[in-house]
């Protein structure tokens, strides 16, 4: 499976992987040091006392130096400390809010492949019919309606007017417990937060898969006296689920940049939310960290996504 | 005679489109008898296809099967559930498509598709298929089929490709094979090879095999009995030696006439039957070839003509055929055959150009 080829071709990204974060923490970096305001300006830290604090935290060198001695702790697993909560490590805390994000995100992409794939290819099996023009509906509506204006209906609906029906399922706790919440409490922001790439898979697949059912293959697996299904399914999904895979990376950007809101509107400590209020609370380093860790993120799935066609379609090889 | 192992009687296939009804297949009938090789030949859109995809059940919406009935081994095809005639494809009646790179799945290895087809139908005890599966690929001559059976199709030259979905049609012994078209995507000498294949399993084997063509070398070739398709009918039936050497329709002769030939004389211009086939959802009155045929009458715009015993073993769908042609019409000696050309028949004043009004430009491009 795993040719000389393909482990070189696996080398040659990961080194891409680490120039982009190097690229990419340079520059946010760059860019938030440059905002007005800061962390440790209030009322009764100025003056003298403020230039101690920067001083503390290497803030009062130049920009270039501060730069080089984040790059070479962020190399050993350091990514500095935080300035709101002053002293915290950043490092456990990014974890931490990673795993939980991983979690609404993981359910989310596998509610977008799972729904979106059986839709597309139901849509596609009963083209022109009921089913067809229902699930295409649910597409459509998933892809247009912003996913705040969902989540804003959905904590509407299940903790203010069925408060007795849900039991208090959406109330998240904000401390971390081992395992961020249970399936049932991830459920609505996950299915929220998958509404939108769900559509999107619903009508690539229902869109490959009628051009799939029209290849000459399927009839000579037709002709053969396959049962239906195995048409369907063996014959039909593994080739239209190529262009599926091809918009998989960016499905997992749509579900990170999603989740930024989801998460803020839930109110789920996961890095989501840090993004938004360390960017707003001028915690450069959390920031930077956090930027860092989603280039790493997208860098990872698309190497996922390009070693996937490899698995399904046997004439891409690398 | 022994019993056809296949008749169909009086199928009609149409294709319900937006633009009306395509009646592209239209009352045909004819038989297979077992172990025998059938030529279905026609140009493209006569329907020699769309009966083949009929008789397996092929045919796709917006197309359907109107009229008929195909008897295989006492039971109508046509009046069998889905599964029952999922029974018989694949199993008894398998068929073999014009376009090997496009017909065989470019996802899956070739040794799992040709295995499928014996998993599907449990003809072939399950702890033989693998086995089966490579010998076949021997036996339609792969080379170094143990490795080759783990290719993917794209893996295979064209040539490979067409024996692979050879060797798939013959993985469960059917009775029947159809093979649409299969020498078509292929050079000329994997062709023949290709032929030589499908004339030795015939030999082999047993199984009857219906070819389906445009290229009357092909036929002649490997077929003992030929039809003869224009426009959705069958107008011509014989034995493979009438068909050549004696045709009773003007089409069957028009088109034997336009195969070009390599001993003709350099210079000569290919000669092709003037005019397009008929729209096959606005027909023509009378007989479908009446406004390309040269020797046509009167008659011919009036009523269809039925298929009639011209010789024995031979008949032919033509109020004129062309012993008549041929005595009457100087169908041995004309160089013009533009419709009504021979006969002077030329109703509503519906005349072609003749060939010395055709512009000098246009028969130089012929040349």
């Amino acid at each position: 499976m795993l040719t000389r080829g393909t482990l070189i071709y696996i080398a040659q990204r990961l080194a891409l992987i680490v120039f982009t974060l190097i690229a990419v923490s340079f520059l946010v970096f760059i860019t938030v040091h440059s905002l007005p305001g800061s962390a440790f300006e209030s009322e009764r830290v100025h003056g003298k006392a403020l230039q101690l604090v920067l001083h503390q935290y290497g803030l009062d060198r130049p920009i270039l130096v501060q730069y080089w001695s984040f790059l070479t702790s962020a190399i050993h697993g350091n990514l500095g400390v935080s300035f709101q909560i002053r002293g915290l490590p950043i490092t456990p805390l990014v974890m931490r809010e990673l795993s939980v994000s991983a979690e609404l995100g993981g359910t989310a992409l596998l509610i977008t492949i799972g729904i979106g794939t059986t839709f597309g290819v139901l849509a596609a099996m009963r083209q022109n019919s009921w089913v067809d023009y229902t699930l295409t509906s649910i597409a459509v509506v998933g892809y247009s309606v912003p996913s705040f204006v969902l989540a804003g209906l959905g904590v509407l609906i299940f903790s203010y007017w069925l408060p007795n029906v849900t039991n208090g399922v959406i109330s998240y706790p904000a401390i971390w417990t081992g395992t961020y919440g249970t399936l049932v409490e991830l459920s609505l922001p996950a299915v929220i937060l998958g509404f939108y790439t769900s559509g999107q898979v619903t009508r690539i697949t229902r869109a490959a898969m009628l051009e799939v059912l029209q290849q000459d293959y399927i009839r000579t697996a037709r002709a053969k006296g396959l049962k239906s299904r195995v048409v369907t399914v063996r014959h039909a999904l593994r080739n239209a689920l190529i262009p599926v895979i091809s918009i998989l990376g960016p499905l997992v950007i749509s579900i990170i940049t999603g989740s930024v809101i989801i998460e803020n509107i839930f109110g789920i400590p996961g890095l989501g939310k840090e993004f938004v209020e360390s960017i707003l609370g001028a915690d450069y380093n959390v920031t930077v960290a956090v930027f860092t860790v989603y280039a790493l993120l997208i860098g990872i799935a698309n190497l996922v996504v390009d070693l996937l066609y490899t698995v399904v379609d046997p004439r891409i090889r690398y | 005679m022994t019993d056809p192992i296949l008749e169909v009687r009086g199928l009609s296939t149409h294709f319900f489109t937006d633009d009306g009804e395509v009646k592209a297949v239209r009352g045909v009938s004819f038989g297979v008898e077992p172990g025998e090789t059938l030529g279905i030949v026609g140009e493209s859109g006569c329907g020699k296809s769309v009966t083949a995809m009929s008789i397996l059940g092929l045919v796709q919406r917006p197309g359907k099967v109107v009229a008929g009935e195909i008897m295989f081994k006492g039971s109508d095809l046509l009046k069998l559930t889905k599964e029952e005639l999922r029974n018989i494809r694949g199993r008894d009646i398998a068929m073999i498509f014009q376009d090997p790179l496009s017909s065989l799945n470019p996802v899956l290895r070739v040794g799992y598709q040709i295995d499928e087809a014996m998993y599907a139908h449990d003809k072939i005890p399950r702890d033989q298929v693998e086995r089966r599966g490579i010998d076949l690929l021997k036996q339609v001559r792969v080379s170094d089929a143990e490795r080759r059976i783990n290719d993917f199709p794209h893996q295979f030259s064209g040539g490979m490709r067409q024996r692979a979905m050879i060797a798939m049609g013959l993985s469960n012994k059917p009775d029947l094979l159809i093979a649409d078209e299969p020498t078509t995507a292929l050079d000329v000498t994997v062709q023949a090879q290709i032929l030589e294949l499908l004339r030795d399993l015939n030999e082999q084997t047993g199984a009857a095999i219906i070819l389906i063509t445009h290229n009357l070398g092909v036929v002649a070739g490997l077929c003992k009995r030929v039809l003869v398709m224009y426009a959705g009918e069958i107008v011509e039936e014989g034995t493979a030696e009438q068909i050549f050497e004696r045709p009773q329709h003007p089409y069957t002769w028009s088109l034997l006439r336009s195969v070009p030939r390599i001993d003709a004389n350099r210079g000569h211009r290919l000669l092709s039957i003037e005019g397009l086939p008929p729209d096959l959802i606005d027909l023509p009155q009378g007989c479908k070839f009446n406004p390309r045929c040269p020797f046509r009458v009167e008659r011919c715009f009036k009523e269809s003509p039925p298929i009639e015993q011209v010789a024995p073993a031979q008949h032919a769908a033509c109020w004129v055929t062309m012993e008549r042609a041929y005595a009457e019409m100087g169908a041995g000696t004309i160089t013009d055959t533009s419709p009504g050309a021979a006969s002077g028949v030329h109703p509503d004043g519906r005349r072609a150009l003749p060939a010395a009004e055709v512009p000098a430009a246009v028969a130089e491009a012929g040349q």
